[in-house]
Formats: structure tokens, sequence, C-alpha cells
């Protein structure tokens, strides 16, 4: 019963932890995105220019 | 200059939650109790205020909004909603593996938990709403007003269940907040733990905001780009 | 009072078809038809949850009016007619929220009778407090749902998502309408401790309808 008590803390704490890592991940990769948007943009104006 | 303070905001916020988890899991004594799964509270509140902040954050830049026009509030409100959710995220889901533990099941119809739920679908269908709308200024203004819709309709409807619940004596009613824990050291990390993450909401927020300028100067320029 | 006009002219219109009306009473019908599958009718429990069934029936049919509510007004620009017209916004929003109060009362109150029938319930010697719980629950599924029936008129997916924002948001209204529908329905009257869901009703659709008076100029404002 100890044991699962043990277990259960960590899937709960492993659980806030993983949910921050995720929208951690999803903004760096929504930024990585639009960086490239945004260069790829501004080289495209630069070469029309 | 400003990517320079986010970094070092960022490891700051890293460090201390660190900190804290280690604290957390080796110095602190266990609940009487609960055992060691009590220690999911640690999260579990916080997060839950951490919410509240971003939910009240969303208020008043949506009202801010209404009453200034300016964009700038609108990215604000939904920065804050989009953090807002994903702390609310942990709040619900830590608070299930707990009962999972407490109770013997993965729900309960009590009045935190409930309410937990409705106040997320809430605020999900703010970013629903807006993901619908195309134009800026109709998106910023509709969102607002639903915005302000929610909060009031979150805060009646948590009177609401607290009456329900109260009507039915369901399982154990959720902890009392943090004031009536009697050692000091536990609500001590309660409050750590808390600046921990409302601090790395901020930071969020801040990212997200910066998310949505490069989104606009994207907008921009791309009706540049097509116009030459 | 302009408002009213705003309304004769909706109900008019509606009379005139009568499309909404019997969409919605058939669909409120048909559900509970279903509900008396899903719910056995005869046992014990149904008293517990009456009002409830009763009242998701009033949900679902309510969507169906509440998005016609500011839809109706898309074909020919009717819209951006009644917006740019001397009509204030208020009056507007007013006029089609009493006109869609009626239609959904009018539905409850036949819907009402059937579900006697089907689940064996009397409700005579309570249908005047009854009508007084089914009209404040109404009025603030009414008030909200022309709001958001406003705001969702030109998204694709409006039917999808004037449920999806209106559901959660009236939760407290109907939280309360259910259990003063159970109440009633269980031969009771509403004293004691009950009254709190009274007053939560009443405040619910007091607040809501100052807010939405206050803010519907800016959505409709294009």
């Amino acid at each position: 019963m100890d044991d699962r008590n043990i277990q259960f803390m960590f899937w709960g704490l492993a659980t806030a932890w993983g949910l921050l890592a995720i929208y951690v991940v999803m903004l760096a990769a929504r930024e990585g995105r639009l960086k490239k948007q945004l260069d790829s943009l501004k080289r495209m104006i630069e070469e029309k220019q | 200059m400003t990517k320079n303070i986010r970094l070092v905001l960022g490891a700051l916020v890293g460090i201390l939650l660190l900190r804290n988890l280690y604290v957390i899991l080796f110095n602190l004594p266990d609940e009487m109790e609960q055992g060691p799964v009590y220690r999911i509270f640690y999260y579990h509140l916080p997060a839950f205020f951490a919410a509240i902040l971003c939910y009240i954050t969303a208020l008043v830049a949506s009202s801010m909004y209404l009453i200034k026009k300016n964009l700038r509030y609108d990215a604000i409100a939904m920065s804050a909603t989009e953090v807002g959710l994903a702390f609310a995220a942990v709040n619900l889901t830590t608070g299930m593996i707990w009962g999972r533990i407490s109770w013997g099941i993965w729900w309960a119809w009590d009045a935190r938990l409930t309410w937990a739920l409705i106040c997320w679908l809430v605020y999900f269908g703010y970013l629903m709403l807006r993901q619908a709308i195309d134009d800026p200024t109709e998106r910023a203004k509709n969102s607002a007003v639903l915005s302000i819709f929610a909060f009031v309709s979150v805060a009646i409807t948590y009177k609401a269940i607290e009456w329900w619940r109260t009507q039915h004596p369901g399982p154990v009613l959720s902890i009392r907040t943090g004031k009536q824990l009697i050692d000091p050291i536990m609500e001590n990390m309660l409050y750590m733990n808390f600046l921990a993450l409302a601090t790395l909401a901020v930071l969020m927020v801040i990212i997200r905001l910066n998310q949505e300028e490069m989104q606009r100067q994207i907008d921009g320029l791309r009706r540049r780009a097509h116009a030459i | 009072m302009v408002f009213l006009q705003i309304a004769a002219k909706d109900l008019r219109s509606e009379l005139r078809t009568k499309e909404s009306l019997n969409a919605s009473l058939s669909f409120a019908v048909v559900i509970l038809l279903l509900f008396s599958f899903a719910f056995d009718p005869s046992s014990e429990a149904v008293a517990e949850f009456s009002g409830g069934l009763l009242w998701l029936v009033f949900a679902f049919a309510g969507a169906l009016i509440l998005n016609r509510s500011f839809a109706r007004e898309l074909p020919n620009d009717c819209l951006e007619v009644l917006i740019a017209s001397p009509v204030s916004g208020a009056q507007l929003f007013l006029g089609k929220t009493v006109a869609s109060f009626i239609l959904l009362l009018t539905i409850e109150v036949i819907c009402l009778p059937i579900f006697g029938i089907f689940y064996d319930i009397t409700w005579i010697p309570q249908a005047l407090p009854l009508l007084g719980i089914f009209a404040l629950g109404t009025w603030g599924m009414t008030i909200l749902g022309t709001l958001f029936s406003a705001l969702t008129v030109n998204l694709s997916l409006r039917e999808l998502m004037l449920p999806m924002l209106l559901y959660p948001l009236m939760l407290p209204a109907l939280m309360a309408a259910m259990r003063l529908t159970t109440i009633l329905l269980a031969g009771n009257a509403i004293a004691g401790n009950d009254m709190v869901w009274l007053r939560l009703l009443i405040g619910f659709d007091i607040i809501f309808t100052a807010l939405s008076l206050a803010l519907v100029e800016t959505i409709l404002v294009r």
C-alpha cells in the first residue's frame, strides 16, 4: 500500500512537471516556426528590392 | 536585450523549481494520514493560484482592450488565458491523481474538481472562439467580451457548486487552503512553489506575447511582400 | 419601446413559417423520448433528476432557437441594415432576447405535459411556481444565448460554437433551474435552504442582463 502511495506521488509530480514541460515545448516550437517565417519573409522582401 | 532578461528569469525559475523539488522530496516530513502522496499538493494548489492569477490578468486586459482599443491588451489577454489553461490543467490532473489515492476514484463531483473542469472548458471556449475569427479587430472585440462573461460566470459557478455539493455530502472535500495547515514548514513550501510557478507563468506570458508580436510582424511583412 | 417592436417583428417572422418552432419542438419531444429509454421512467430515482432531464431538453431545444436569432438576419444584409439603423444595439438585442424567450417558453410549456405523461409526474398543483422557474431559467438562457448568437453569427461553425460557449457559461442558472424544478415536480414548495437557488437564479438573470446590455453595442458595431 505504501509502495503504491509513493508510486502515485511520482506520477503526480511527473504530471505537474510533464504538463508544464509540454507547454514549454509548444512555446519553443511556435517560436522556431515564427522565427523561420519571419526570416524567410525578410529575405524575400530584400530579394525583391 | 529582452532576450537576456528572459534567459535570466528562466534560469532563476528553473533553479527555484529544482530547489523546491529537492526540498519537497527529501527534506519535508510525511503528512500524518496520507503518506508521501500528499506532496502532489505542493504543485496542485500553487498551480491553481497561478491559473487564477492568469485569469484575472486576462479579465483586466480584456477590459482594457474594450476601453483603449489597443491590440496589445488583446494579446495580453490571449497569452494570459493560454498560460492560465496550462496551469489549470496541472491543477486538474494532479487533483485527479491525488484523488485516485485519497478517494479511490479518478473523478469525483466535489465542488472544487467540478468547478475546475467547468472553468477550464469555459476558457478553452475562449481560445476556440479566437481560432474561428480571422479579422484581428473582430477577434479582439468578441473575445474580450467573452473573457469578461467567462470570469463573471466562473465566479458565480463557484458559489453555485459549493451550495450544490454541501447539499449532497459527497466524498472527502478537498483540503482547506494552506492557511490552515498546521506545520509552517509545509506552508512555507507552498508559498515558495507558488512564487516559482507564478514567476514561470509571468515568463510564459511574456514569451507568448512576444510571439504574438512576431506574428503581427509576419502578417505585416507578408502583405508587403505580396504587394511588391 | 422599440425593443418590443423588434420582438414583434421576430415573432411575426417566425410564426409565418414556424420553421424554428416546429424543428425545436419536435427535437425536444424526440429527446424526451430518448431520455425515457436512457433513464427508466418507472424507477424511484427519476424523482431525483426529473428537473435535470427537463432542463436538458430545454437547453437543447433552446440552442436551435437561439442560433436562428441573429442568423435569420444574414440573408439580404438585414443585419447590417439593422445595425446601421437608428435602433440602438441594446434595443435590437433586447428585442431579439424577448422574442427567443417567448418562443422557448412556449416550447417548454408544451413539453411539460408531455414530460408529465412519459414520466408519470403530476405537475398541475405546482403549475404556477413551475412557470415562474421556467421563466427565470429561460430568461437566463436567452439573454446569454442571444448575446452569443450575435457573437457567433458570422462564424462558419456557428451551430457548434453557440452551444459550446453558452452551456458552460449558463451553468449556474441551469443548475439552479434544475434543482428548483426537481423540488417543484416532487410536489414540494421552495423554502428554507432551497431559497438560495432561487436567489442565485434571480441574481444570475440580473447580472447578465446588465452585463449583456452594457457590452452588446461593442459586439454589434463592425
